[in-house]
């Protein structure tokens, strides 16, 4: 039975039914992320031993009525930045190339309870710096669409994964849009959660008032079930929250705002045609349509670029050589800690840390970070003013489909201009998805976002759904069967 | 802008050692960049720093009781550890 | 050239909570490294920091005893820095908002109230232990071990102003911080474990100008002495450079317990630049009105308060001082012993003097058990009443440390009780000076001194039992002096 393009609760069912056995579902799972490793390279590790007997497991459950949930035995791929107990976490760089770490993250914790399956860590750019994954120590990941173009990053090998039908979904973590910018590339449904609903605790931190781990997956549906177990407050991240979800309307009493600033210069036409598809489904619908301004979102880039290497300069100071990870000699500490420095981190991670120092240092910090931080809280304020008239606001995802592995590798810059569209739902704090809507004349995927006022993720699931249907995308990449 | 990056300044701040290429290399892609984020410096703003709020949505901290809870062991604290001896973990020395 | 030292001091004070500031971890005081860590203490990636409560309480209580202002709406900045001992390579700090803002703490010097102001109290977490192995000097050290059970304690950080013009004021500051620390049951207050710790700023400027001098850090004093010691070497190095026309570096230099001297510390290429942000793990901290009015209602009587109180009962302030930095039952026992002698003085010296030493002497830190207030101020009435002479009193203190009994019954077995019934004390007077007729004749003759003699001879002729002054008042009587 083909089992790797069905839903997680088209598994569950037949699982339930016994008309399937979650090991029968892992072993097409690991052959298909085998047999695809050569080409895609979406993977860092694959843990098939363990997860054999963990497979068996949930096979024992179900056939004695004792699965635990809808997750029960269903094989997820994790972000290399997120820690599994006793397993590696690379964070894709040789500063990380050995590290075991002794504890879970509380993402992993949550799924352990719902008896979900890892099948393996998945590749990033090195400390989820990058909008490529072609930014990785052990090599880059390449789109399962077409291989000589990018699967987007930082979560390019959790795309990866999932488009080829590798893993049934996969967790990956978006600071400026690594989860919705890959998604889009790949064809799949990227949710960015509303920042603090999900525990950031055992998250490789690269900007912590801007990271969010949230699901990549096949349909809206897969994304709401591992964002319900995943979420919820913890008492070990003190910027996790304890509010309950907002409810809002996702039928046509809904009102729909598209952002102006984001179908302008800089977006290409086939993206921007995209956002019109959607828009025409809503009219036809009968939805109320409103174009609304956010002038500061010019300025996001600058903003992200100020407040992200500010944030990820004091983060990766830990990365020293004393107590973990790689460690290059020096005749004193300082000396050790330098050269370990030099030595494990890649250009555009030392790009970053450089620049974020530059940023806090002494007579610059009012100029760069304080004025960064201060545009940001207008930033907030604008989104807050704008979602007094408007419940949803719709936006090309990313400005252009997949690039060409190496087209932006030499110009930072131009890479970065590629996260327009999706950094502001950091910024903001956001929850904001992405959903696959047609290919490119290349035949490349397009996909917009979605983005709602903070604590609406399930209405913004919801509404999501509700467009998937009428767009109704349902392609896959050929040539990953066997 | 670039004349004030002092790039060996920075690299010490950050505890990265440099070539003198790789210093050349970053000056340059820094530059770029620096321009870029100028766009801010036109920005009128008015906020106060004390109206500036760490958690995006501008929520507030919360303390925690301060009650123990289990830790690692020794061992896996120092499972990672590049030099380790006599339960300590091990660098080249520090002393200024 | 007039030149005036100024001194500014920083002191750090380690929180005797159960967990560390940002983790569950115990606070542990033992040898065994590594015992008490986790993913966030030692910084391991992914791991995040989350407040102790407790910690944020007692650092409230201190910037309220000190009188500083309350920051409502504060936050934490991270303190960036490379050093092996510090697992992050930055430290969590407060760096604008700090819990607390312009207070002053009351200090006694020379029998005179003297105010030394604060600048700010403010949260901090502990480093890591480093321990140098080799000999010393970066050359000859061969490698640093690292135990990192103190890493993430809790500190709280108190800044003076630039106010302070002496070692003398330094000193008497460090002791009244400690004691209220103390009293606030905040710290262990223990110099010797670490648990407090200063650095001084110091400059020195002509007495004329409104500008202070640059200034000089000097780290590593651990005790009073090193402090006194240091601040007088330091203002008398600068000094002596300022004389000579030499200018002053601004620099951070070490005390050499050894040389008794200071000495520069190499600096790092590049001056220190913290990069201090908001730490974006932390949300901003609000402390709620309803938060400060509990932990001021918390406070217990500062020690400046009991100052106050010991001179309501007739001390003057320089001993109302040393028993305001007394452990707490000695401060009771001194309230409850005045409530019934009504004599400050005999009770401030019996139990600063004879009970404190006899303990000393007997290696006891607290009294026994049987050992009632009562007892104190029993003994210092019968030497009031002339009953027991002042030595006998010291003998039945002793008794009464020892053994379970009362000064009755001391004085009773060991015959303490004087003879105070003037009549039979004439007696022996009468019979001393037939004895002692030359010494009569000498003293008629204006040998005033002798009087001693004679008073000494009247009380070995009665065993011990007469109270001197009243032998000495008969003899001059009967001798009509």
């Amino acid at each position: 039975m083909d089992l790797l393009n069905l839903s997680i609760r088209e598994l569950n069912n037949l699982f339930v039914n016994k008309k399937a056995k979650p090991s029968e579902l892992y072993s097409e799972v690991f052959d298909r992320s085998a047999s695809s490793e050569a080409a895609l390279h979406a993977h860092l590790s694959l843990f098939e031993e363990t997860n054999l007997k963990k497979a068996k497991n949930s096979d024992q459950r179900f056939s004695n009525s004792e699965n635990v949930g809808l997750l029960d035995g269903i094989p997820l791929a994790i972000k290399d930045n997120i820690n599994i107990k006793n397993e590696k976490t690379t964070c894709s760089s040789k500063m990380l190339s050995n590290f075991i770490s002794p504890y879970n993250a509380t993402v992993i914790s949550k799924l352990d309870t719902e008896q979900a399956i890892y099948t393996g860590k998945t590749n990033l750019d090195e400390f989820a710096m990058g909008s490529s994954t072609e930014n990785s120590a052990f090599g880059l990941t390449r789109n399962p669409w077409n291989t000589d173009y990018v699967p987007g990053g930082s979560s390019g090998g959790s795309a990866a994964s999932v488009a080829s039908r590798s893993s049934i979904a996969a967790l990956g973590s978006d600071t400026g849009g690594s989860i919705r910018q890959p998604a889009s590339f790949c064809g799949l449904v990227g949710f960015k959660p509303t920042y603090g609903t999900v525990s950031r605790y055992g998250l490789i931190a690269f900007a912590s008032s801007l990271d969010q781990i949230g699901p990549i997956s096949k349909s809206v549906d897969d994304a709401r079930i591992i964002y319900s177990a995943i979420s919820g407050h913890d008492s070990l991240d003190s910027t996790s929250i304890n509010d309950e979800q907002i409810d809002m309307p996702f039928d046509k009493n809904a009102t729909i705002g598209i952002v102006k600033e984001l179908m302008e210069d800089g977006i290409s036409e086939e993206s921007k045609k995209e956002v019109d598809k959607v828009i025409n489904i809503l009219k036809q619908k009968g939805f109320n349509i409103k174009e609304v301004s956010l002038p500061l979102i010019k300025l996001s880039i600058s903003i992200y670029y100020l407040i992200a290497p500010a944030e990820c300069s004091a983060n990766l100071a830990r990365f020293d050589g004393v107590r973990y990870g790689l460690r290059v000699d020096g005749k004193t500490s300082y000396e050790m800690m330098e050269n370990t420095r030099a030595e494990g981190f890649g250009d555009e991670v030392k790009r970053r840390i450089l620049l974020g120092t530059y940023a806090l240092s002494a007579g610059y910090y009012d100029e760069y970070y304080g004025k960064a931080l201060r545009a940001r809280k207008k930033m907030v304020d604008e989104f807050s003013s704008i979602f007094k008239e408007c419940d949803y606001l719709i936006s090309p995802t990313t400005p252009t489909e997949a690039f060409k592995a190496g087209e932006k590798t030499s110009n930072p810059l131009e890479m970065y201009m590629s996260d327009l569209c999706t950094i502001p739902a950091n910024l903001a704090g956001l929850p904001a998805i992405s959903i696959p809507t047609g290919l490119s004349s290349s035949n490349l995927p397009l996909g917009v976002q979605i983005m709602s006022k903070p604590l609406t993720d399930n209405s913004l699931l919801n509404f999501s759904e509700m467009l998937e249907k009428e767009l109704d995308f349902n392609r896959t990449p050929e040539g990953w069967s066997k | 802008m670039s004349e004030k990056f002092d790039i060996t300044n920075i690299a010490k701040l950050a505890s990265i050692s440099l070539s003198d290429d790789e210093k050349q290399k970053l000056s340059s892609d820094l530059s770029v960049i620096l321009d870029h984020v100028q766009a801010l410096s036109n920005l009128e703003l008015d906020t106060n720093i004390e109206d500036v709020y760490i958690h995006p949505l501008e929520k507030e901290l919360v303390l925690d009781q301060d009650v123990e809870k289990p830790s690692l062991t020794h061992d896996e604290a120092l499972s990672n550890a590049p030099k380790a001896s006599d339960g300590k973990f091990i660098v080249p020395p520090s002393l200024e | 050239m007039n030149l005036k030292p100024t001194i500014g001091i920083e002191t750090h004070i380690e929180l005797n909570t159960n967990t560390k500031m940002f983790c569950r971890c115990k606070v542990v005081d033992t040898e065994e490294p590594n015992i008490s860590l986790c993913p966030t203490c030692i910084g391991l990636p992914g791991a995040l920091p989350v407040p102790n409560e407790k910690a944020i309480r007692y650092i409230t209580l201190l910037a309220l005893a000190t009188g500083c202002a309350i920051t409502k709406k504060g936050m934490f900045h991270r303190k960036n820095y490379f050093y092996p001992d510090l697992p992050k390579n930055y430290q969590i700090s407060q760096f604008d908002l700090p819990v607390g803002e312009n207070g002053k703490l009351e200090i006694v010097i020379d029998n005179e109230k003297d105010y030394v102001e604060i600048e700010r109290v403010h949260m901090e977490e502990d480093t890591g232990k480093s321990s140098h192995e080799g000999t010393g000097r970066i050359d000859s050290a061969t490698s640093t071990s690292l135990d990192f059970n103190r890493s993430g304690v809790p500190l709280v950080e108190i800044v003076t102003k630039p106010v302070i013009q002496s070692s003398k004021v330094a000193v008497a500051y460090i002791e009244e911080l400690r004691q209220l620390a103390i009293d606030l049951d905040i710290s262990e207050g223990k110099l010797e474990k670490g648990n407090l710790r200063f650095d001084a700023n110091i400059s020195v400027a002509p007495s004329e100008s409104d500008e202070l001098g640059t200034k000089v850090e000097i780290k590593n004093m651990n005790s009073l002495r090193s402090l006194e010691r240091a601040i007088d070497y330091e203002i008398k190095r600068q000094s002596s450079a300022i004389e000579n026309g030499e200018s002053i570096i601004q620099e951070t230099r070490h005390w050499d317990e050894s040389k008794e001297t200071t000495t520069s510390m190499r600096s790092k290429e590049g001056s220190a630049d913290y990069r201090y942000f908001s730490d974006p793990d932390l949300p901003n901290m609000v402390l709620s009105d309803e938060f400060v009015n509990q932990v001021k209602d918390s406070l217990p009587p500062l020690p400046h308060e009991n100052r106050n109180k010991l001179v309501e009962t007739g001390l003057d302030l320089s001993d109302a001082n040393v028993l305001s930095k007394s452990e707490k039952w000695i401060l009771e026992l001194y309230f409850e012993v005045f409530d019934n002698t009504k004599d400050s003085k005999a009770t401030f010296n019996w139990i600063t003097g004879e009970l404190q030493g006899q303990m000393r002497k007997l290696e006891i830190k607290s009294l026994p058990e049987w050992f009632s207030p009562a007892f104190l101020s029993d003994v210092i009435k019968l030497i009031d009443e002339n009953k027991i002479s002042f030595t006998s009193g010291k003998v039945i203190l002793e008794e009464l440390i020892q053994k379970d009994t009362t000064p009755d019954d001391v004085a009773k077995k060991l015959d303490l009780y004087q003879e105070n019934d003037e009549s039979a004390i004439s007696e022996i007077v009468n019979e001393v000076i037939k004895d002692n007729q030359d010494i009569v004749e000498r003293i008629k003759n204006g040998e005033d001194k002798l009087v001693g003699f004679m008073v000494g001879q009247i009380i070995k002729s009665s065993g011990g039992s007469i109270n001197p002054g009243i032998a000495k008042e008969i003899l001059s009587k009967e001798l009509n002096l």
